[in-house]
């Protein structure tokens, strides 16, 4: 009965203003944009803060901020989990709303802020294109683009660790040799992709109905040989297509949603301003520490103002010193001239640190994909990226990680003698090979 | 991916003859009690991984080297029989005069002499494969051409593939060895593989010897006999496995898989295989076997450091949990008890999946710091391996050798402390500094092994 009135309540005012069908369609749209977008009647029950909208929210988020991760984790995932994940990224994120923090983790309630957490997330930078360039279907063979970013990128909070007792140090030593036995697998793993690519690209010389190409993909070769496959992949470009036309539209919509969100926000009930953002929660362990580490930075702060005072003073002093000095110089024509050619020293100077801080860079990537096309060498239709240029732009990289690695290497090599000579008595011999 | 074999000296040649030959009649074999299908993707993944096909022939994956031709010659001819698999004439280096079983000579004279020459060969081989794997390479410890030679290009392995993976097959002599310097060898040998390479698979001439005097009823055993059980042996351990508990497919990079799972800690690299159930060709078709009997046995084979299935000591069982560690209790265990830091359970044949498996979780066998959901995984296929309708194998990583081991250093520190010998190695630059080197770095090999509770 309820469901009905206000369904009745709604076709009222939609004659009423004719706003709210515009909405209807605004919110339709882009529920429809999203991948795996939640119905469009979640929104409406969310701006209630009704309870039964909050765990389609939760997928939505943990789904938006974990791309990368959703189809296999989401499955390994339970909903706590996922609401932590989505915690933590979106406090890494700098979200500023400390209620979502409070949230409880079971999915039970919550949804207004849900909704909100969304909106920003949507209001923050371009969304829409960034998933959609996600969820892209590739048709083509991708030239691999550096991922040190996404590696960067905030993994899901691990559990706080507080071991019991002390580690063994073997038992970490065959952790790292495992990681390093896994990364030769993956770079052994690349290299036969690699080999594999370049054996289909030759094969299938000659055979793309696109002269510029010259031949085909894994996909469109792996379409030749199963037809079957060609059908699913025309059904998920026929849903790519779906939600591009659906994004355009938004696009004519989205400010009834947003005027719309500032009625959710409306409807928020007022925080309290003396709740600081988001608590970082500290270990036990940490704890101490972290005193300890408060009390250094204030007395740090102390002796800092005092030095201040004493500069600010010495410096005055100084200052009025050579002023009297120099009293008189400064004026006559030797003195211009040879201020003129310290002037041009200095900009010849800067102009060369430019340019060598330009080389020094190195060349940078374009931003986004690109396909990965075998063309003869000297051809006539050569344009785009050379591969040439990225594999440069990659070495290039590699080097400088490198060398971040090797520093990081020698801090705790420095640091471990330094752990190892506080114990006396400690002979330190290194394990065999590497 | 692919694995390319380094055969080197004439032990390390004829090995490596036997493995080929084992891997190739077990792929070849109709008998592999399950479906054509299945039969197909072994096959398939069995010479992807060891040969690669010339005219429709099978060409092993591998570099014969050693310094006198006779016996790359012997296996050259055996391997071209029609109809089977056979070497590349080409990927063969030999020259006219051997080792004389000095490592020294092997190490510092044909090593850096040949090493190019070796090396252009293997880069040929890898260049054949779409994706190298890593490098199996097959030697003797104890001799010259094998181990010192062995020891050499290991370390140049390395330093030019340092992203492939190796693992050195390696053949412990006999006790009562008739090289009066086998012990400076292979310490020397030891000591330089634990340096560059990534595992060491130790077998034991005695104990293949026994298991072909005992299992097989070998009457007159030859080296052929040996080698042949140590083939059967590496096949059962190399051949292909499923990916995954459900999966159906094979695993694509077992040499990798293998590490990762038994070798990742620096000062544990030694691997240990058993297998199950092992005999001659006439005995097998009236045997019959249940998983439940195999893998106990297995088990107490395990825990009680037996080489073989038979002789098992019952007696020993595993620590109780909560005992003090220190104390008699410990050196007691000690005696008997084997540790086991790693291990990895093979399974071949009929019903797989219902082999039960929790024998070898038991915490009680692994060490405080690892427990078995670290240090124990098990691979499986419902193909049945050489014609064994059910068949385990073993691969540990654990105090198997620490005993041999420990008497082979004191052997060879005897020997030294009275300066036996020195000057035939001195004579080729290899000084006392690097005895007392190897002597240092074995010694904290056992001492690592031995601390394992």
């Amino acid at each position: 009965m309820g469901r009905r009135r206000r369904r009745v309540d709604e076709e009222a005012s939609a004659r009423a203003g004719a706003g709210a069908r515009t909405l209807l369609d605004a919110i339709a749209t882009l529920s429809r944009s999203l991948p795996t977008g939640p119905c469009p009647e979640i929104f409406r029950r969310a701006k209630f803060d009704r309870p039964e909208a909050a765990p389609a929210l939760w997928e939505l988020l943990f789904r938006l901020l974990a791309p990368l991760l959703a189809d296999r984790a989401a499955a390994s995932l339970g909903p706590g989990a996922q609401a932590r994940w989505v915690k933590a990224v979106l406090c890494s994120h700098g979200y500023p709303r400390p209620a979502l923090a409070q949230l409880p983790e079971d999915g039970s309630q919550g949804s207004r802020e849900l909704l909100l957490a969304f909106s920003w997330l949507l209001a923050r930078g371009p969304l829409l294109e960034w998933l959609l360039a996600q969820t892209c279907v590739k048709l083509g063979d991708q030239v691999p683009t550096f991922e040190c970013e996404v590696l960067a990128s905030p993994g899901l909070a691990t559990p706080q660790m507080d071991a019991e007792g002390p580690v063994d140090l073997r038992c970490l030593q065959w952790l790292m040799g495992k990681l390093r036995f896994q990364w030769q697998q993956l770079i052994c793993s690349q290299e036969e992709q690699c080999a594999l690519l370049s054996k289909i690209h030759m094969y299938t010389w000659g055979c793309h109905s696109d002269r510029n190409l010259g031949h085909l993909s894994v996909t469109e070769t792996e379409m030749l040989r199963d037809p079957e496959g060609s059908q699913q992949l025309l059904q998920a470009l026929e849903q790519e297509n779906a939600q591009l036309e659906a994004a355009l539209e938004w696009r004519r919509y989205e400010l009834v949603f947003w005027q719309w969100m500032d009625t959710v926000l409306g409807a928020c009930p007022s925080e309290d301003p003396a709740v600081p953002t988001f608590q970082p929660s500290i270990s036990e362990h940490g704890r101490g520490k972290l005193e300890l580490v408060a009390q250094e930075l204030q007395a740090l702060k102390e002796e800092l103002q005092a030095l201040q005072e004493l500069l600010r003073k010495e410096v005055l002093s100084r200052r009025q010193a050579w002023e009297t000095q120099i009293g008189g110089l400064g004026h006559g024509p030797e003195w211009s001239a040879a201020r003129q050619a310290l002037q041009q020293a200095v900009d010849r100077e800067l102009l060369a640190l430019r340019q060598a801080w330009k080389q020094g860079k190195g060349p940078s990537l374009p931003q986004g994909p690109h396909r990965l096309v075998k063309i003869e060498a000297g051809s006539a239709e050569a344009q785009g990226l050379p591969v040439a240029e990225v594999i440069r732009a990659l070495r290039s990289q590699e080097a400088s990680l490198e060398a971040v690695l090797c520093r990081l290497q020698g801090q705790c090599r420095q640091e471990l003698a330094r752990l190892a000579g506080t114990v006396p008595g400690l002979i330190w011999i290194l394990p065999p090979g590497r | 991916m692919a694995v390319v074999t380094v055969q080197l000296g004439q032990c390390g040649n004829q090995i490596g003859f036997e493995v080929f030959d084992a891997l190739f009649t077990d792929s070849q074999c109709s008998q592999g009690f399950c479906s054509k299908r299945e039969n197909e993707a072994y096959q398939a993944s069995c010479t992807e991984r060891f040969f690669r096909e010339e005219n429709g022939v099978p060409i092993a994956r591998a570099v014969l080297v050693d310094m006198e031709p006779k016996v790359i010659n012997q296996m050259l001819s055996k391997a071209a029989q029609p109809g089977r698999w056979k070497y590349d004439q080409h990927a063969r280096f030999c020259q006219k005069q051997g080792s004389g079983n000095n490592w020294a000579y092997g190490y510092s004279v044909h090593g850096p002499k040949h090493a190019e020459s070796i090396m252009n060969l293997i880069q040929k081989e890898v260049e054949k494969c779409d994706s190298l794997s890593g490098f199996f390479i097959i030697m003797s410890i104890a001799g010259g051409t094998g181990s010192g030679l062995g020891a050499f290009l290991t370390q140049h392995l390395q330093d030019h593939y340092s992203n492939a993976l190796k693992m050195n097959q390696i053949i412990w002599p006999y006790g009562t060895g008739e090289v009066i310097v086998q012990n400076y060898n292979s310490i020397l040998t030891l000591s330089h593989l634990y340096r560059s390479s990534d595992a060491l698979l130790v077998h034991e001439n005695d104990a293949v010897h026994k298991i072909c005097a005992k299992l097989m009823s070998t009457k007159q055993i030859s080296f052929r006999d040996i080698n042949q059980v140590l083939a059967h042996q590496l096949g059962s351990v190399f051949q292909p496995t499923h990916s995954a508990e459900c999966s159906f497919h094979y695993r694509t990079n077992p040499l990798g898989d293998l590490m990762e799972h038994l070798v990742p800690h620096p000062e544990f690299k030694m691997l240990g295989v058993r297998t199950i159930p092992q005999m001659s060709e006439t005995s097998l078709p009236y045997s019959t076997f249940t998983w439940n009997g195999l893998l106990k046995r297995l088990r107490q084979m395990l825990i009680s450091n037996a080489k073989m299935d038979e002789g098992i000591d019952w007696q020993v069982r595993p620590p109780l949990p909560k005992l003090p560690p220190p104390g008699k209790m410990c050196l007691n265990r000690e005696q008997h008890f084997n540790t086991s830091l790693a291990n990895l359970l093979i399974l071949r044949g009929k019903d797989v999946q219902n082999a039960n498996l929790e024998g070898f979780r038991d915490p009680a066998l692994y060490t405080s710091w690892l427990g078995p959901a670290d240090a124990f995984s098990a691979w499986k296929t419902p193909r049945a391996f050489n014609r064994y309708e059910r068949s385990a194998a073993l691969v540990s990583n654990g105090q198997f050798f620490v005993r041999p081991l420990d008497a082979v250093v004191g052997k060879a520190w005897n020997m030294f402390a009275s300066k036996a010998y020195i000057h035939q190695y001195t004579k080729f630059g290899i000084e006392e500094e690097d005895f007392l080197d190897s002597f240092t770095l074995l010694e904290q090999v056992v001492a690592s092994y031995r601390n394992l509770f």
